[in-house]
């Protein structure tokens, strides 16, 4: 499983493909409290990507990838700023 | 400017106005398969052209249209006005780019802008339906470069390529990881996300949809970000940024290093504070990497070794200096960057007929045998051989020489000669333009488009045409209902009409208006000061209509937008005499105007007959010499203060050369008169001369700088014993 939920803390882990786009969004529309941390991720799908934008919701890090984390984590933060 | 940018620019123009035309024919007969099929692949060329430059915003804009047009092609409906206007209006907008790049060399900054704009235009000018449009064209992203710029903030700097990525809703079907291939760029600087659709929540969103609008901005040139991103073809726009197009930027940055610069001169002189060599050292680092930063390592540099000067002798003296340089040269740097560019008329290429550069290399070949036969026949000189055979050899190859000349001179003529439908095929838009603005209906008729000229002429012809052919449509045409009490048609007729005479062109432009009131153009002269109202009374009406030519006269009651702003014939005559023609009117009141210019077929070449008079050799422009007589003093007659002699029973005046021209002559002597007779403006004319010469192929210079004004002078040539020609204007000698 690259997505697990676990105290309510929903973590990505290793590199996540298309399909956990879905399953993310599951997970958040049925926790809508969780917590989500990306430090064990390397790498994401962008529906997973696009998930993580549209929740709007802050994400733990630092990632575990270096693109997520330097690249990804602060476009969602520029666009979770806008909101 | 590259050779591939000025193929673009030449390519680009021609499919302009192919599209043009095929859009107009498509007007009139709205229903025309062939001429939508040429519009069709005039813009998709066009969109090629674009896509090859890496010109996006252009791309995507006739991308919009081309889909329009293809639109049309699959259905039977006649073509719209309000389409074929907003595609008309994308090609004037590629018209403006192509300009503002050969003026410049780069793509507009404000392209971006305008595509969105344009494509928007052309998306509300047709109903399509909205999946189809999203399928047709990307979405517009606005201001994305701003976002980009905002996001990326102290990395904004130096040439970058942006990248807009909209991936397919249908994307995450077909495999594709849109970010992840972002990630793949090589030299990334900053990723931006947003969602297509900014009220999407996490309730409503599908995640097999791909809904997402990638920015990014890389280091990387443009050529490796396109190759990467080839996959996602027209749904990723990718564009280069050169430090130009970034002014905003730019200044900021700009002040901010101005600023730092400043502080490190005041830092220097505060002469209370302590640790010099310490201040010396920090402040010629912070300076040198301000001005590193804003990428002037040479200025750094000179910095640095100002520094170490300073630190050497202690003293702050060499840094401040040094500073205080840097900031002098990154103004005025500034400052010539911010001035608009000169709008300098940059020199157009031509195309040319390949049989035409041909026959150029055959004579060029001939040439050089004539050549090689003259160092022959010199040599031969050179050793005494049989002068006479060496001279008939001579004469024989000046004679080949004289036919090569010739033809050299025509093939190099036919070279830059274009047809008028060049400069024609511009007016049937602007005149409906200029129609609609006045609320007016005019046709145009264009005749003798295929007429040929040389192509400096043609080109600088469209000024002058397009202003008489908006004082027709403005003052000339009456409105409908004026049309309608003088029993006219209600829309009114505009005939534009080129033709070749003799050696010149002629172009008249004709209405059906309500022609000239003289009566007013008198009144008019007289207030304005023009001419005395004796003078204005006395005067022909032909001659008072030709006021309208003069200096500041307007007639108009109202100052339109179009016309009338002060700017009057007198314009139109100026850029006509300029080419070395001359332009005049006609007119019958209720019935039309006519103006019409008269222009030389050439710049370069004129034909003159020369003459002799008081000694001194002149020219007559061959197209205005009718013929030669001698006629018996006896049969010259005086008339008033002039003379006149009979030429086969018509009463011709006489003027004599050298006294016309102020040189003292001596006729008593001689029993009859050698005398020219020429034509000018429709009248006939005798010049007597001493002697009659012989005819001449001439390039003309026309008179600078002090003999500049000297009236009665078109210009002067070099003949072949090394005498100055002045070749003589006859219409000034005779008015």
């Amino acid at each position: 499983m690259t997505i697990a939920l676990q105290d309510n803390v929903i973590r990505l882990i290793g590199s996540c493909p298309a399909e956990d786009g879905e399953t993310l969004l599951q997970h958040l529309l049925t926790n809508p409290a969780a917590q989500i941390d990306w430090q064990g991720c390397e790498s994401a799908h962008t529906t997973v990507i696009q998930v993580l934008l549209v929740s709007g919701r802050t994400v733990r890090g630092p990632a575990g990838g270096p693109f997520l984390e330097r690249f990804i984590g602060p476009a969602l933060a520029r666009f979770n700023r806008q909101v | 400017m590259n050779e591939f940018m000025e193929q673009f620019l030449l390519e680009s123009r021609e499919l302009i106005v192919q599209a043009i035309d095929d859009l107009m024919a498509l007007e009139a007969k709205p229903g025309d398969k062939e001429s939508l099929d040429g519009a069709f692949r005039a813009f998709h060329t066009l969109k090629g052209a674009a896509g090859i430059v890496e010109f996006a915003a252009m791309a995507r804009t006739l991308h919009a249209a081309e889909d329009i047009l293809a639109l049309l092609r699959s259905s039977t409906g006649a073509v719209s006005p309000n389409v074929l206007n907003e595609c008309l209006a994308c090609l004037d907008l590629t018209s403006r780019w192509l300009d503002a790049m050969q003026a410049n060399g780069g793509t507009p900054p404000t392209a971006e802008a305008d595509a969105d704009e344009m494509i928007a235009r052309l998306a509300g000018s047709m109903d399509i339906d909205e999946s189809e449009k999203a399928v047709a064209a990307i979405p517009p992203g606005g201001d994305w470069l701003n976002r980009l710029q905002n996001a990326a903030g102290d990395q904004f700097f130096g040439t970058l390529t942006a990248v807009r990525l909209v991936p397919d809703p249908e994307a995450f079907f077909h495999g594709k990881d849109p970010i992840s291939a972002i990630a793949s760029l090589p030299k990334l600087l900053i990723v931006d996300l947003a969602p297509t659709d900014p009220a999407i929540s996490l309730e409503a969103m599908n995640t097999f949809s791909c809904n997402l609008e990638i920015l990014a901005l890389t280091r990387a040139p443009i050529g490796e970000i396109r190759e990467a991103l080839h996959g996602f073809g027209d749904r990723a726009e990718i564009c280069q940024l050169i430090p130009s197009q970034m002014p905003a930027l730019d200044a900021d940055h700009l002040a901010r290093a101005t600023a730092i610069l400043e502080a490190q001169i005041g830092l220097l002189r505060e002469e209370e504070l302590g640790g010099l060599l310490g201040r010396l050292a920090s402040a010629g680092r912070a300076s040198a990497n301000t001005l590193r930063y804003i990428g002037k390592s040479a200025l750094a540099a000179e910095i640095e070794a100002a520094s170490a000067v300073a630190l050497a002798q202690g003293k702050a003296g060499p840094l401040i200096t040094a500073i205080e340089t840097a900031l002098q040269r990154e103004a005025t740097s500034t400052q010539s960057t911010n001035t608009p560019t000169a709008q300098i008329a940059a020199s157009r290429a031509l195309r040319v007929d390949m049989d035409r550069i041909d026959a150029l290399v055959r004579l060029t070949g001939e040439l050089l045998v004539v050549k090689n036969t003259i160092g022959h026949l010199a040599r031969k000189l050179q050793n005494h051989e049989g002068p006479e055979a060496v001279s008939s050899a001579l004469h024989d190859q000046h004679a080949r020489f004289d036919r090569l000349t010739a033809e050299l001179q025509r093939a190099v003529l036919r070279i830059r000669v274009l047809p008028l439908r060049t400069v024609f095929r511009r007016f049937p838009r602007l005149v409906r333009e200029i129609a609609g603005d006045v609320g007016k209906t005019v046709r145009l008729i264009i005749e003798g488009e295929g007429t040929e000229a040389d192509a400096t002429i043609v080109d600088a012809l469209f000024e002058p045409l397009l202003h008489v052919l908006r004082n027709a449509v403005d003052h000339g045409i009456e409105t409908s209902a004026g049309r309608e009490l003088a029993a006219k048609p209600a829309m009114g007729t505009v005939i534009v009409r080129g033709r070749q005479d003799a050696e010149n062109i002629l172009i008249e432009i004709e209405d059906d208006g309500a022609g000239i009131d003289v009566d007013r153009i008198r009144t008019v002269a007289a207030a304005r000061g023009i001419a005395s109202e004796e003078a204005l009374s006395a005067m022909p009406d032909a001659e008072a209509v030709d006021l309208i030519f003069s200096a500041g006269f307007s007639t108009a009651a109202t100052v339109t937008g179009l016309s009338g702003r002060g700017v009057g014939m007198d314009s139109v005559r100026a850029a006509v005499g300029r080419l070395g023609g001359t332009a005049g009117v006609r007119s019958r009141r209720g019935i039309g105007t006519t103006v019409s210019l008269v222009l030389p077929f050439s710049l370069m070449m004129t034909r003159v007959m020369t003459v002799e008079a008081a000694g001194q050799a002149f020219g007559l422009p061959l197209d205005s010499v009718l013929e030669t007589t001698i006629v018996s003093r006896s049969a010259i007659a005086p008339i008033g203060s002039g003379r006149a002699f009979v030429l086969r029973e018509r009463t011709i005046p006489l003027i004599n050369l050298a006294e016309a021209l102020g040189l003292t002559c001596d006729e008593a002597d001689r029993q009859s008169a050698k005398i020219v007779v020429v034509s000018t403006s429709g009248q006939i004319g005798g010049l007597e001369v001493d002697r009659l010469g012989e005819r001449l192929d001439v390039m003309l210079k026309p008179m600078e700088g002090l003999l500049g004004g000297m009236r009665s002078v078109s210009g002067t040539t070099l003949l072949g014993d090394g005498r100055v020609l002045v070749v003589l204007d006859l219409q000034e000698l005779f008015a």
